[in-house]
């Protein structure tokens, strides 16, 4: 039994998956730290908030896999799989790794391949909304709606990996919504949030479900079952929230671009209000 | 950003889109009904609850998909209203309009398709459910009229506007 189960309160001693895990998560975020350093001695901007983020980020990773976590065993694993799943990966997210790896990294082959891959066909497919939605909401269905979850529950390793599952379904997710690095297609905001939409009634959905029937094979307190499924419920919610937030604000802003290019250039504002004002006339 | 300092009215070459104001702001006023129904009958009086056990399966993924998108219907109603208030576009009769007319349809809607048509749970468990039912949807009616009432004042205001 792995202490990332029993949640005894105090720390029981750490398996293998734990420590890998928090020195993963720790490496990630000197890595991107040393790299913010970088960009900003030699006079890039680069906000201070975005390394906050990025190590808040990736200190929740490390609490959810080693930490004390509140309530029953059930409610535990629910503030995991919301740490790991939705709220680490969109602080980690919103920091732009990716653009920080591709600013920071001379030019070689390192940073040729990484271009490459973000380019290439199979991530464009991966971060194509839907498909990344598919991947993050339909691995928690399969999670909890199939005895997966009761098998994997007192098995180290294949709890590892399946919340490393969960961690990159999240940060893919996340990715693919916000859309703050560059990919080669961009979606516009209707996929994004029509996606959004799906995803977080999905997962309210799942969410009230399991707060009457839980995952097959398991044996909860009533009590632990209900709290743990709030917590899934309206976590989910505050997540969404702040990624709705992030899809609008960048909405916000690209259109206060295009007004402000309108703006300059007389002559292509007029005509688009002309066309504007023929076309409240016909209404 | 907008840094010029003229009023909201006054500005040189600001239009009021009327429309889209009474549509940005009649999403508001959905999504607020919705979230007022949420946090006052289901948490603060907790009268129908997180999950009523009679709730059919159609019923359960409805109620979630509302309530998602109360969520992002109140985040991107902001950031359109934002973007009026930005480009000078908000014409605020209007706006008024279209928000009595959101809050007043969500009412109605909640009141007629999800407690009666879908059944998904009732405003209230043990009692005689039936006034609650007419307050409820007489609530949602007022609402809908002063809606209307505004929005019919507007649209005259703005014909007198344009005439004169």
């Amino acid at each position: 039994m792995t202490p990332g189960h029993v949640h005894p309160g105090a720390v029981a001693g750490l398996g293998p998956a734990e420590v890998a895990v928090a020195v993963a998560a720790l490496f990630a975020a000197t890595v991107y730290m040393v790299g913010s350093r970088r960009l900003r001695r030699r006079g890039d901007l680069w906000p201070r908030w975005r390394d906050a983020s990025f190590s808040v980020g990736g200190a929740g990773v490390v609490w959810a896999a080693t930490g004390p976590l509140p309530g029953g065993p059930y409610t535990a694993h629910m503030v995991q799989h919301l740490i790991v799943g939705m709220a680490a990966p969109l602080l980690l997210v919103l920091a732009r790794p990716l653009t920080l790896a591709l600013r920071t990294l001379a030019p070689g082959p390192a940073r040729r391949g990484l271009l490459a891959l973000s380019r290439s066909r199979p991530v464009r497919w991966l971060v194509f909304p839907p498909s990344a939605a598919l991947l993050d909401i339909g691995g928690l269905w399969l999670l909890y709606r199939t005895p997966l979850f009761a098998t994997i529950r007192h098995e180290p390793w294949p709890h590892a990996l399946v919340h490393a599952h969960v961690l990159a379904a999240g940060l893919l997710f996340s990715f693919a919504v916000c859309q703050l690095d560059p990919v080669r297609r961009r979606w516009g905001v209707g996929v994004r949030g029509v996606t959004l939409l799906a995803v977080g009634a999905a997962h309210g959905v799942l969410a009230k479900t399991l707060y009457a029937v839980p995952p097959p094979g398991t044996a909860f307190s009533p009590a632990d079952l209900r709290t743990g499924a709030q917590v899934m419920y309206y976590g989910g919610d505050l997540v969404e929230a702040a990624l709705a937030a992030v899809v609008s604000a960048s909405w916000y802003q690209a259109t206060g671009r295009t007004q402000q290019r309108l703006r300059r250039r007389p002559d292509a504002s007029l005509r688009r209000r002309g066309a504007m004002a023929a076309a409240s006339r016909a209404e | 950003m907008n840094t010029s300092a003229h009023s909201l009215t006054a500005a040189p070459g600001a239009r009021p889109e009327r429309r889209r104001s009474l549509a940005v702001c009649g999403l508001i006023g959905v999504a607020v009904m919705a979230a007022l129904d949420e946090i006052v009958f289901h948490q603060i009086l907790g009268w129908h609850h997180f999950y009523d056990r009679s709730t059919p399966g159609v019923g359960l993924m409805s109620d979630g998909l509302l309530h998602t998108a109360e969520l992002l219907g109140l985040v991107a109603g902001f950031f359109l209203y934002a973007d009026l208030r930005r480009r000078r576009a908000l014409a605020p009769a209007h706006a008024w309009a279209g928000f009595f007319l959101g809050l007043g349809l969500f009412q109605l809607f909640d009141g007629v398709v999800d407690h009666k048509l879908l059944r998904l749970h009732q405003i209230r468990y043990g009692v005689d459910v039936t006034p609650y039912d007419w307050a409820w949807n007489i609530a949602a009616l007022i609402l809908l009229l002063i809606g209307a009432a505004l929005a019919v004042r507007a649209s005259r205001h703005t014909e007198a506007g344009s005439a004169s």
